[in-house]
């Protein structure tokens, strides 16, 4: 992988709590999905990466350019793109006046091909129909796709995604995960997310994070193979599982180590986000 | 995990126009935000409102609402005229402008913005900027105002480019001081309650202070209105000083709001030092009280008016006045040949001397009457001219053709008042308004005090009847009876009853002690 962000040592600490813990990673070109409890430190550290709040301690690189000096930090933000966990809105703007004033404050200052990129980024996320029509009439999920059209702005290219796809009904989940797979084809994309199937679908690459620390980097099938052999199904829940819950099939999944001769099953995503977590987490069918 | 070696160092966006770099770029991005700004502050509903007000009073004034001395415009007052009315878009600015720096913050945009390349200090400068256009519009509607005065054929004086600049420089400091305090105090709602606060702490130093000089000059708009408007050279404004303080007061909270919002390069500092000193000049220079030489120039403008007057001759009498208004002497001859030419005995032919006076000794928003000349033939008239002072002035002619004098006209009790009014308003275009707008109550009844420019005279309600029965009746048919009586009518001896009957007016009723002729006046 050809990393064009790089993190080392990073740390924070918010009040008594360590929010990032000697963080370090490498992240290329597609999506990244960073997952990880709540409180685990996603959020913190796509806040950091985006410049938004500095780090005590460590250093990190986007796509070359270091954020510890003003100008290194401009280059940087000139290279972002950031859709953060609950956008807000200027409500009484259209969503192409919402998407062009965002791209004055990236300072793309040529009046005609600013509204170009406008319309290029609405039409991208699918809003171009209601590019004229006032934000507070937009349906949520229309509002969430305004924010990633702000966030595309300037094509940069690095691109933080904060839990996009919180609150959108399936459909609209849907939609969002081809917008997000288009924009993660050719730049850098960090994807935090609490649903595993985002990753499956879309990441090339994930990053597990709990209490600050990062517990897996790599691939989602390397996530998944940490679970091989660790599935289990069982008609009791099996107090031996790590995890184990009632399926629809009335028989129950066990993560964590099985007994001898357990009818293994073939491991998920989730199996692995699970052990990797080494979470004791009982959910039931 | 697995691993990697290389690391590319720079990924160009692709498709988009760069962003910008240099300094001229990030100038120019602040010039488009500013440019957004400013349209979406001149869309703001309260913003239209307020313009729309601000034009529509200032239309009003100009097309329908004057009174008849708009058509003979002072240029030295018209100027200063424009600032209060410039309060209106300056209220509405502050107010707009401190919203629109607080939208982000009002509807959480903060987060994402925040990260954006441009600066907060930058987006400072462009809320800053984005108060122009706004300012400009109010120095359109100030130009305007000026120029429609000052190519009226009746205009006189010099207007003031310093005075003219009070009104738009408000609404540019009341912007950027919005875009400061929205910076200082990120609280939404805080403007209009700091409008009231501001409002009243004006009022209140205003009021510990006795309205002293310096103390009002520390507002934006100063203006002083008085009964008569002063020649330019007597005003004694520190207008130039007042128009410095503001630029300087304006640089100066761009400045401060730039530094609270973390621009502290170092053209800003600079910046800043140099608005500190232009503000503290024009505070400096604005400052101190009238100066003694303009005092002795308006004592003497006062006191003896003949040294600083030009006089110039117009039929049989003689017109003095002060410089800025002897285009006006025309205006005023033919007035008086009106007048003359209605009056009998040797009035008709009187050489008069018409004399400009003020009283400039309690300064520009006294109110002073001007005392009552005792010289034979001589009349006073004003500064201002239209509207009421036409048949004001008519009324100081007759009193002076009937009476001899100013000051004897003011003592007049008797029914020469009779042949005075209506010399004097059976000349004027619309006599029974004339008769209104002359008389203190604005009545056409009853017992009440005529205006003239020196020498009120008292009209007492029998005599009022009598006038307003004439001016009713056409005035050639009254001129005769005029002249044909005029002796016993300008007798201080004749009776009122008597006026009327020489005059053909029936009158019924009793009269008063003025109205027998016997020169005691009514209590």
């Amino acid at each position: 992988m050809i990393a064009t962000v790089t993190a080392s040592g990073l740390s924070l600490r918010y009040g008594g709590t360590l929010a990032l813990d000697e963080v370090s990673l490498r992240l290329g070109e597609g999506v990244t999905g960073l997952l990880g409890p709540n409180g685990a430190g996603k959020t913190t550290l796509l806040r950091v990466l985006a410049t938004a709040v500095p780090a005590d301690r460590g250093s990190f690189s986007v796509l070359g350019h270091d954020p510890g000096t003003t100008a290194g930090r401009l280059d940087v933000r000139r290279a972002l793109g950031y859709l953060p966990q609950t956008p807000g809105f200027h409500q009484d703007f259209s969503a192409f006046e919402f998407v062009d004033y965002v791209a004055i404050l990236k300072e793309l200052t040529d009046r005609t091909a600013r509204h170009r990129e406008a319309r290029r980024v609405l039409e991208a996320v699918g809003l171009s129909d209601v590019r004229g029509k006032r934000i507070k009439r937009l349906s949520g999920g229309m509002r969430q796709r305004v924010a990633l059209a702000a966030a595309l702005v300037g094509d940069p290219g690095f691109l933080v995604l904060d839990e996009p796809t919180v609150g959108l009904d399936p459909e609209q989940r849907m939609r969002f995960r081809e917008l997000i797979a288009q924009a993660g084809e050719g730049r850098t994309v960090l994807l935090s997310t609490h649903q595993t199937e985002d990753v499956a679908m879309l990441c090339h690459r994930v990053i597990v994070m709990d209490a600050g620390r990062i517990r897996f980097e790599g691939t989602p099938a390397e996530l998944t193979e940490r679970a091989a052999g660790r599935v289990w199904s069982s008609a009791e829940r099996d107090p031996s599982a790590r995890a184990g819950w009632r399926t629809g099939t009335g028989a129950f999944r066990n993560v964590g180590d099985p007994p001898a001769g357990a009818h293994l099953l073939e491991p998920t995503l989730e199996d692995g986000y699970l052990l990797t977590l080494d979470a004791r987490t009982e959910v039931a069918a | 995990m697995s691993g990697s070696t290389d690391t590319i160092t720079q990924k160009a966006p692709t498709g988009v126009e760069p962003s910008a770099r240099g300094r001229e770029s990030r100038s120019a991005a602040v010039l488009a935000l500013a440019r957004f700004e400013a349209r979406e502050l001149l869309l703001q509903i309260p913003v239209l409102a307020f313009l729309a007000l601000y034009i529509g009073y200032v239309g009003w004034r100009l097309f329908i609402g004057g009174d008849g001395m708009d058509d003979f415009p002072i240029l030295q007052e018209v100027d200063r005229a424009t600032q209060s009315t410039s309060l209106l878009p300056a209220v509405v600015v502050f107010i707009c402008a401190n919203r629109a720096v607080l939208r982000s913050r009002r509807q959480s945009t903060d987060q994402q913005f925040d990260i954006l390349p441009m600066e907060h200090w930058r987006r400072t400068v462009a809320h800053a900027l984005s108060v122009l256009p706004l300012a400009a519009i109010t120095a359109l509607v100030v130009g305007f105002q000026f120029t429609w005065a000052a190519l009226k054929p009746g205009a006189v004086g010099h207007g003031s480019a310093a005075e003219l600049a009070a009104g738009p420089l408000t609404v540019l400091l009341a912007g950027v001081l919005g875009v400061l305090l929205a910076r200082v105090i990120p609280v939404g709602f805080i403007a209009p309650p700091f409008v009231i606060g501001v409002f009243v702490l004006t009022s209140l130093v205003s009021a510990f202070t006795n309205g002293s000089h310096w103390v009002r000059w520390l507002g934006p708009v100063v203006t002083e209105e008085g009964a008569d408007p002063f020649p330019s050279e007597l005003l004694g404004r520190p207008a130039a000083w007042h128009a410095l303080y503001l630029t300087g007061l304006v640089v100066l909270g761009l400045c401060a709001a730039v530094l609270v919002s973390g621009g502290r390069t170092r053209l800003v500092t600079s910046a800043t030092a140099l608005a500190l000193a232009a503000t503290a000049a024009g505070v400096a220079g604005q400052s101190p009280d009238v100066s003694g030489s303009v005092i002795a120039a308006r004592t003497k403008a006062s006191v003896s008016p003949q040294q600083e007057q030009t006089c110039v001759r117009h039929g049989r009498s003689t017109y003095c006045a002060f410089p800025e208004w002897t285009g006006r002497t025309a205006d005023w001859a033919a007035a008086v040949d009106r007048i003359q030419s209605r009056a009998g005995g040797s009035a008709g032919g009187e050489r008069l001397t018409v004399r400009q006076r003020i009283d400039a000794r309690g300064g520009l928003e006294s109110d002073a009457a001007l005392p009552p000349s005792a010289t034979p033939g001589h009349v006073t008239v004003g500064t201002r001219w239209g509207g009421n002072r036409l048949p004001e002035f008519a009324v100081g002619v007759a009193s002076v053709l009937v009476a001899g004098n100013e000051q004897a006209a003011g003592r007049m009790c008797d029914a020469r008042v009779v042949p005075i009014m209506w010399l004097a308003l059976s000349t004027q275009p619309d006599p029974m308004q004339s008769l209104r707008d002359v008389r203190i109550d604005d009545s056409i009844e009853g017992l009440a005090t005529a205006l003239a420019p020196a020498s009120p005279v008292s009209m007492s309600a029998q005599q009022t009847t009598v006038v307003r029965e004439l001016l009713q009746k056409p005035h050639y048919s009254v001129a005769a009876k005029m002249k044909a009586h005029w002796t016993e009518l300008t007798s201080s001896k004749t009776p009122t009853a008597r006026a009327a009957e020489l005059l053909g007016v029936p009158l019924s009723g009793k009269g008063t002690s003025a109205d027998s002729g016997s020169g005691k006046c009514e209590d």
